[in-house]
């Protein structure tokens, strides 16, 4: 995987329209917990979707855990026809979802982000409260075991004031 | 962090409020210092922090592949 700050980057420069979900705004918010893939809920305009796809595309993104020998294109017609996708590439591997349980879409998401200054780009990371209620809402036993620690750190958050 | 923040995640991480979300927390097993110390990293750092423990998994990942390769 490249530097999660490489990635972000990337889409950054492109005025790709995400935010930052799963365990990568859990690490980014304070949490201990670590996964190996990073994962996006990205607006589903056209524009977006182009952008999305033109950035993506010299990093060579394929569907992960596909068949060998799998028809696919990650393009803008792909795109617009799906909703979720699960991605390796020569960044790592990235999920783009276009809707979170408990939240919904992007600009339901992205309500519920903050702002984080990573490297100098401003970028939305969902909120501890937004991860807990997307935690709850998607309700599998990984995402119920990690919820007393975000309810621990966003209490620690809140009391202290602290980013 | 602020000095002042600091200090006041350090009690609550240490002495929970009884009742509270970080003493459920401590009961449930979460290293509540392991919370604190990536709290006294700015984002940036923790990014930077994100990318090295996947490197990890990378590594284990490749070993565990030629462990199964023999």
């Amino acid at each position: 995987m490249k530097e999660l700050p490489e990635i972000l980057k990337t889409l950054y420069d492109a005025q790709i329209d995400f935010v930052v979900i799963g365990g990568a705004a859990m690490y980014l918010q304070g949490s201990a917990y670590v996964t190996q893939d990073v994962d996006f809920c990205y607006a589903r305009t056209p524009q977006n979707i182009k952008r999305l796809t033109t950035a993506l595309k010299p990093h060579h993104p394929v569907l992960r855990g596909a068949p060998a020998g799998l028809p696919f294109t990650f393009d803008a017609r792909t795109v617009a026809q799906g909703m979720n996708f699960t991605l390796t590439s020569d960044l790592g591997d990235l999920d783009f979802l276009g809707e979170v349980a408990g939240l919904g879409g992007y600009d339901d998401v992205k309500a519920a982000a903050d702002i984080l200054v990573i490297d100098g780009m401003q970028i939305r990371v969902l909120s501890l409260i937004g991860l807990i209620k997307s935690k709850k809402a998607a309700g599998r036993p990984k995402d119920l075991y990690v919820l007393p620690e975000l309810e621990a750190l966003e209490l620690v958050k809140r009391k202290t004031g602290a980013k | 962090m602020t000095p002042e923040q600091r200090k006041l995640a350090y009690e609550l991480i240490t002495n929970p409020p009884p009742g509270s979300a970080i003493a459920a927390a401590k009961e449930w097993g979460v290293d509540l210092t392991l919370l604190y110390a990536n709290l006294l990293r700015t984002p940036t750092e923790r990014a930077q922090s994100f990318a090295a423990m996947a490197r990890s998994f990378d590594i284990l990942r490749a070993g565990e592949k030629k462990t199964a390769l023999g």
